[in-house]
């Protein structure tokens, strides 16, 4: 009576589970009226009557009862099936897990290629989706629009059409349109924040809609109201952001209402802005009114400061959009045309918002590493498949008794293919910690500030602090390393599952040989394949790093050891013009009595950093010319010893001194740029120029020449650049530049408190050493270069692990080949060059694939690389004699390993 | 004489308590312990097996009747005995109270 359950079920199998749940029911059910009608029989019924009666009892009819208890019977198959599916499953990773253990290098090596490959795949593409791809954090980001000027190229001036605007510009075009919704004026600024301990704090300016625009509502507190916007000098009201409120003010929930000092002005604060909003740079903690201004600041036609946003009305498309604003330009300009009528006229366009978020040449680096890191993750995935594949060849004994023993072929398919599997697993856990610690770097490695200072910030909302290892990014992550597993291990499970039994299990040789040589053929394949998208990658890097180097040979035209610089901009009207000499000398005065320091001056802009003034210069020797044709010319106040401090070359004439004051003859010092663009074959010195700025404009004399200074990015060429003295030209922002003969950063600390002890009300910011603003000034190629030479490495060691693996495999299979040569006389250095010929073939090959598709990608680089082609020559020999270096070296173990052979040993064995 | 509600799982239990039976053999065997006193509902037997089956008290494998039928053969899980062992001594401690108050004379 006692069947075992696998048994009665074979009986089942071939039944769909309903059908077979219903037939055992009603089988089960029958039998028991039966015996019941045999029952009321056997006490006299007649057989009609007692059958009647045994329905009724069971309740109607056998078909009744049944359906009353089928649902519980079909859910009771499915548990059956469930747990018989998954003793399976138990036992098949029971099986795959000792099947790694046992080999722990093959396994430690295929999931760190996983890990590793699919890793810095899921960084990467973070990074892509948090700069490029994800939606910006507002609401309906589609709708809206990034309006901007356009200026036509002028004969000295490359034209824009990316220009800001003015308020009076942009109350033109305000009242002109009627494509958008909203519209909204924003200017990145800092404020002195003055109550307390004073502090330097990044804000916006913005125009009473601009959280309205983006879809904000603040968090606690209103927003500004829209008549705000009506008049200027408004109230002084404020909106702070929540990690400020959070940070300045504990989070004090009195402060709504209350006041805070803004450059000596107390604001009210109306509201607080939801956690996660910083502005459109993604730093700002204040947003305080444009129209706090005076009437006279706001109805500056020219003052080009303002970014407009706009949203567009539902239903205008984007061309609509860009069309309507491009409708306006005429009208902006001819409402505030300037006096001569020779300019060509200015225009407007739009774009969408989404589109200026990031710089197109960071987009385009962001692109190349994406490329490049899909590069490393196809290397390793064809690694894995490699690894697999001389796993199998390894394995078709086992797997040949394995199938002669009378397991199924789909039963062993289905154990190796969880073998794989599981593998894919172990790869892609660990390709999550990979991920996650690269998507950490990425974000604090933020190079926003470095590339601020190159030109090449889009929105700061997009930014690289942005970057988190999000929701598409891990399944991407799990989809890619499930696919490679299921793929790479499905090939090599249906490969080796379809051997010739007996020849199989007779031994290595004969006809079996032939199925071991398909496998060593398609490894080689595999081989020169993962040579050739090395050879790619390592040429990309190649030339990063070239170009990196060139661009830290770049001699910046000043000498940045030990020196510490620091920001300080006093309020205007707090030291009087005329004072602010005086201020100046004791303030030098002082910094340059601490200990340790060497040297102290002051410019008005740092090198390198972009934003510098500029105006126009005129020559009134040369005839008058429309102020709009005349020459660009960067213009710059330092303190005299500037050039001295930071030796910056004197090629001709003086510098000013001391006694160049306001009440002397202007002078000024240019550039060895601006002496060569203005003055080509004359001598500049006593020239007289007018500089439009510092009240130059009424004349001056050129006294010196010095050596260009980059002031721009590092890889722009210098440009003409006039010097003038700060005590000729006073102004309220300044900049010191400390040199120290020791470690500058140590005095930060005696300097602020010098200061301090001078002005005591207002900030010193943006502290930080010279050096470190020359290395940010190349941060971008350094991160391309380092991250593209890391994955470099990493293709290079796959591509080498896998050289050295297909070697040792075939040495094995080769074993009795080479005992045999040996025995007949080989010498042992023929075998050894015998083998290594092979290894070198493969990489010669995959060198050779891999240069010409390096050649074709590498011309993406273009844009990115200074001064340096892509078809670099010394990148591309460099990068093969480091590949045959490392292809020889993986070639040679397994070949002396292949000499070394005792023919004796070898032939006896099989 | 119906059986009260809830008393047939441990009757039926019971039953499979000696030797594995299939449906009509736990009827006949509940009908001859009773004396005849008790008559069995017959749909309610099944849902009784099913729903214990599923809660894994007994377990079902099909055999092989003296008649050379086949039957679904009914045994006892592990499970089952301790829910037997359990229930039966609560429904005994619970017929003695009714019976002791049922009994009581008024004084």
């Amino acid at each position: 009576m006692e069947i075992r359950s696998g048994i009665t079920r074979l009986f089942r199998l071939p039944l769909h589970k309903s059908d077979l749940a219903r037939q055992e029911m009603d089988e089960e059910l029958a039998l028991y009226v039966e015996e019941r009608t045999a029952q009321f029989v056997s006490q006299g019924m007649s057989q009609s009557d007692a059958r009647a009666e045994a329905l009724r009892r069971l309740g109607g009819s056998i078909e009744d009862t049944r359906k009353r208890l089928q649902h519980s019977a079909a859910r009771r198959e499915d548990h059956m099936q469930f747990r018989e599916w998954w003793s399976d499953l138990r036992q098949d990773l029971r099986y795959a897990a000792r099947g790694l253990a046992s080999k722990p290098g093959f396994t430690a090596v295929a999931v760190l290629t996983l890990a590793i490959g699919i890793g810095a795949n899921t960084a990467i593409f973070s990074a892509v989706n948090a700069l490029l791809l994800r939606p910006l954090p507002f609401r309906a980001p589609d709708q809206l629009m990034s309006i901007t000027m356009i200026s036509p190229a002028e004969t000295d001036r490359p034209g824009s059409d990316n220009l800001p605007w003015s308020w009076p510009k942009y109350k033109v075009f305000q009242e002109g349109q009627n494509a958008f919704q909203d519209l909204a004026l924003y200017s990145d600024d800092d404020f002195n924040v003055t109550d307390g301990d004073p502090e330097r704090v990044n804000g916006a300016s913005v125009s009473g809609n601009f959280l309205h625009t983006l879809g904000i509502v603040p968090e606690r507190g209103r927003d500004f109201s829209p008549d705000i916007d009506a008049h200027a000098n408004a109230a002084r009201e404020v909106i702070l952001s929540d990690a400020f409120w959070k940070r300045r003010y504990n989070a004090a929930p009195g402060m709504i209402g209350g006041k805070i000092e803004i450059a000596g002005e107390p604001h009210q604060v109306i509201g607080i802005a939801p956690a996660d909003f910083r502005g459109l740079s993604g730093h700002a903690d204040l947003f305080v009114p444009i129209t706090t201004s005076s009437e006279e600041d706001l109805s500056q036609a020219w003052s080009l400061t303002y970014s407009l946003i706009g949203r567009r009305k539902p239903g205008v498309t984007v061309a609509q959009g860009k069309a309507a604003a491009e409708l306006m330009g005429p009208r902006v300009y001819e409402a505030y045309r300037s006096g001569n009528g020779n300019t060509r006229p200015w225009g407007s366009t739009a774009r969408p918002l989404d589109a200026t978020r990031t710089a197109p040449l960071l987009r385009q680096s962001l692109l190349v590493l994406f490329g490049a890191v899909g590069f490393v993750l196809l290397i390793a995935c064809v690694n894995l498949a490699n690894l697999l594949l001389g796993r199998a060849a390894a394995r078709r004994r086992e797997i040949a008794i394995r199938l002669a023993i009378g397991a199924g072929r789909g039963r062993l398919i289905r154990l190796l293919l969880t073998e794989s599997l599981l593998l894919a697993i172990l790869g892609g856990a660990a390709s999550v910690l990979v991920a996650w610690y690269g998507t950490h770097l990425l974000s604090v490695l933020n190079p926003d500030t470095a590339l601020r200072a190159q030109r090449l910030d889009g929105l700061g909302v997009a930014g690289f602090s942005t970057i988190r290892l999000d929701n598409v990014a891990l399944a991407f992550t799990f989809g890619v390393s499930m696919l490679t597993g299921m793929l790479f291990g499905l090939v090599p499970a249906l490969q080796a599952t379809r051997p010739q039994l007996t020849e199989t299990l007779r031994g290595g040789g004969g006809p079996a040989r032939h199925s071991h040589l398909n496998a060593i053929s398609s490894r080689r394949v595999l081989i020169v394949a993962e040579v050739a998208l090395a050879v790619v990658l390592l040429a990309g890097s190649g030339l990063l790093i070239r170009s990196l180097t060139r661009l830290l040979k770049v001699n910046p035209g000043f000498s940045a050891d030990n020196t510490l610089t620091l920001r300080l901009t006093l309020p205007p009207g707090e030291v009087s013009r005329d004072s602010l000499p005086v201020f100046y000398y004791d303030l030098l005065d002082r910094i340059g009595g601490l200990p340790g320091v060497t040297g102290v001056a002051m410019a008005d802009c740092p090198p390198l950093s972009g934003g510098c003034n500029g105006t126009v210069i005129t020559f009134p020797d040369r005839g008058t010319v429309a102020l709009n044709m005349a020459p660009d010319i960067g213009i710059h106040t330092t303190s005299p010893n500037w050039f001295t401090t930071l030796n910056v070359p004197l090629l001709r004439g003086r510098l000013y001194t001391d006694t160049d004051r306001l009440d002397q003859p202007r002078v000024l010092v240019i550039s060895e740029s601006a002496a060569r663009t203005f003055w080509p074959n004359e001598d500049p010195i006593g020239k007289r120029v007018a500089v439009y700025q510092g009240g130059f404009d009424a004349g001056a004399t050129v006294i010196g020449v010095v050596g260009d200074v980059r002031f721009n990015t590092i890889d722009s060429i210098p440009v003409a650049d006039a010097y003038a003295s700060y005590y000729q030209a006073p102004r309220s922002r300044l900049m010191l530049f400390i040199r120290t003969n020791g470690n500058p950063s140590l005095l930060a600390g005696p300097v602020r408190q010098a200061i301090h002890e001078l002005v005591p009300a207002y900030p010193v910011y943006d502290i930080q050493t010279l050096s470190a603003r020359v290395a940010a000034a190349s941060a971008h190629a350094r991160f391309s270069a380092v991250l593209m030479g890391l994955f470099a490495a990493v293709a290079l060691a796959l591509a080498i692990v896998g050289i050295y693996g297909v070697m040792v495999f075939a040495v094995l299979q080769r074993t009795r080949e080479i005992g045999i040569r040996l025995a007949l006389g080989a010498g042992r250095g023929k075998v050894l060059r015998m083998v290594m010929t092979e290894g070198m073939t493969l990489a010669a090959l995959g060198a050779f694939f891999g240069i010409i598709a390096a050649l074709a990608l590498t011309r993406v680089l273009s844009a990115i690389l200074y001064d340096i082609t892509p078809s670099d020559p010394a990148t591309y020999i460099g990068l093969t004699g480091l590949l045959g270096a490392t292809a020889l070296a993986a070639a040679y173990l397994p070949a002396r390993r292949a000499a070394r052979v005792d023919p004796v040993v070898a032939l006896k064995s099989e | 004489m119906t059986l009260l509600k809830g008393t047939l799982d441990v009757l039926v239990l019971k039953a499979l308590s000696w030797t594995p039976l299939h449906g009509f053999e736990i009827t006949c065997w509940l009908e001859e312990r009773s004396g005849g006193n008790l008559s069995v509902d017959d749909a309610a037997l099944f849902q009784a097996l099913h729903r214990m089956e599923e809660r894994g008290l007994i377990t079902a494998e099909w055999g092989v009747t003296a008649n050379n039928r086949r039957a679904r053969y009914y045994s006892l899980t592990s499970r089952g005995r301790a829910h037997l062992k359990a229930e039966a001594a609560a429904l005994t401690q619970y017929a003695r109270v009714v019976t002791t108050i049922l009994a009581a004379r008024t004084s």
